[in-house]
């Protein structure tokens, strides 16, 4: 299938097509984990400043498990133990569960302090023009935090980028176990490795670009 | 039948933990009457409003709005607020929206009013207080005293039946009180009813109907302000007004200093 005995530059770019279609699987789970994300982030940090004591400690209690334990764990709870009890997901939504609720954590604390970090008068203001709690978040203290949340979502997001590796653990075919594939087939760990480092860096290079571009347009 | 008063406190005790912070408050405001709270620091003038304006919940009494009972539910809840104006002493423009965006928010997003229709109305509040040429510019482009007079002009968008001015003019250069101040007078002398928090004697003086002065959570002197401000009859008041003008003749020599 690859040419094992090729020349180095010949030999790299016999891999590529094949890695790069891998990458795209890569971007494909890191794009649905985030979004996963996001929204039950989104969810638990209202929960958690919410009044009502029950959301509030069941958002603490899921942002300290999550946060608690390794990632990897998680992955093979929801691969491996979760179909023991009926909830049975392939790969591929298995990878973006666990990737999603895990960043979903974190993304939850990121939120929170954002939110506690708009000054209580704005929520007065707002609550004084007759405005509801809800209307208040949305129309007034949500809009605030966009700015502050950008660049600690986008480190997120890198994270969350190469933290889709972890996924070659359950069989999940993404870059870093196309990789494995390779070098399985062709014994040339160098050449096959340091290409799949490269092309993580250049994605994590270029969303660090675009994330401080996007700063810069937030602050006009 | 008598009117009701628009505002009517009446024996309201209000705790912060083992902290007393007003003791059996009564106080009315009638309809149109402006009425200027003084005293010093700590003494409760804050808490009084956000009690008046249900951001703070009474221990105990009763505050009604234009006779109306202490709302019960959420609903009731905004809808009073909505009915009562507050302007804060930092201000508080929401800083995501122009001063524009500012005044319309609440005519639409609590009122529903048309977008066209409130605008227009935004407009004419805006030249109301002097900053037509300002609307759409978002609050850091704008002066403290710019800011206050935005601010106003977003709690009037909301027609409100009583104002609340908590301090309307302590967070701003000494040059730019002025403007606030004219914009609360003419305020006052369009009929509106204000319950005005100040440290501002001349303004408490020459516009307000009556002051209350709140010592340590009590209200230990009301009465029309030439009675209040020149023959106090409490002795707290006295200790309270003679530290103000000390305070007043102390800033006098180093102001001329520094010019
Ligand atoms: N949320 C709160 N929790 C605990 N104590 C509070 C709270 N809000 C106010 N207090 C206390 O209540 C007292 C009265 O405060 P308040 O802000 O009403 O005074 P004030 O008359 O407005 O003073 P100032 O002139 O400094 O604004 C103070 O001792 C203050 O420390
Ligand atoms: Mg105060």
């Amino acid at each position: 299938m690859y040419d094992g005995v090729a020349p180095l530059w010949g030999f790299v770019a016999g891999i590529l097509p094949t890695l790069l279609k891998a990458t795209g699987v890569t971007l494909k789970l890191t794009v649905l984990a985030m979004c996963v994300g996001l929204a039950i982030g989104t969810l638990a940090a209202l929960m958690r400043i919410s009044r009502n004591r029950l959301l509030s400690s069941l958002s603490l209690a899921y942002v300290t498990f999550f946060r608690g334990t390794p990632l990897v764990v998680q992955i093979l709870i929801i691969y491996f133990a979760l179909p023991q009890i009926g909830v049975k997901l392939d790969r591929f939504w298995s990878a973006v569960v666990a990737l999603g609720i895990n960043a979903g954590a974190y993304i939850a604390e990121i939120i929170r302090a954002a939110i506690e970090s708009i000054d209580k008068g704005q929520m007065e203001a707002a609550r004084s023009l007759g405005m509801s709690y809800g209307l208040a978040m949305r129309r007034v203290i949500i809009p605030q935090t966009y700015r502050r949340l950008l660049p600690p979502l986008g480190n997120e997001f890198i994270a969350m980028l190469k933290d889709t590796s972890l996924i070659a653990l359950i069989g999940g075919e993404e870059l870093t176990r196309a990789g494995q594939h390779i070098i399985s087939a062709t014994f040339r760990p160098w050449p096959v490795y340091l290409t799949v480092a490269g092309i993580y860096l250049s994605l994590t290079a270029l969303f660090s670009c675009l994330v401080r571009f996007g700063e810069r347009r937030l602050q006009q | 039948m008598m009117s009701q008063p628009m505002v009517q406190v009446s024996h309201v005790w209000k705790r912060y933990g083992a902290l007393d912070v007003l003791k059996d408050v009564s106080l009315e405001v009638q309809k149109g009457e402006v009425v200027s709270i003084i005293g010093p620091s700590g003494s409760g003038k804050s808490t009084l409003l956000r009690c008046i304006n249900y951001l703070e919940k009474v221990d105990s009494g009763v505050i009604r709005i234009a006779g109306n009972p202490p709302p019960s539910d959420e609903r009731t809840l905004n809808l009073a607020r909505s009915r009562i104006g507050v302007v804060f002493q930092h201000f508080n423009l929401f800083p995501h929206m122009t001063a524009l965006g500012n005044v319309i928010e609440g005519p639409v997003q609590v009122k529903k009013m048309p977008r066209s229709e409130s605008i227009e109305m935004a407009r004419s509040l805006l030249a109301r207080v002097g900053l037509s040429d300002k609307e759409n510019a978002y609050p850091h482009q704008l002066s403290g005293g710019q800011k206050q007079r935005v601010a106003i002009a977003r709690a009037l968008a909301m027609q409100p039946e009583v104002m609340l001015f908590d301090e309307a003019t302590s967070a701003l250069d000494p040059e730019l009180v002025g403007e606030v101040l004219a914009v609360m007078r003419d305020l006052a002398s369009s009929g509106m009813t204000m319950l005005v928090v100040t440290h501002e004697m001349e303004f408490a003086r020459d516009v307000s109907d009556r002051i209350v002065v709140l010592v340590d959570g009590s209200i230990v002197e009301e009465g029309p302000p030439g009675q209040v401000l020149s023959v106090p009859k409490n002795k707290r008041t006295r200790e309270f007004l003679s530290r103000v003008l000390e305070g007043r003749r102390a800033q006098l020599p180093a102001a001329l200093g520094a010019r």
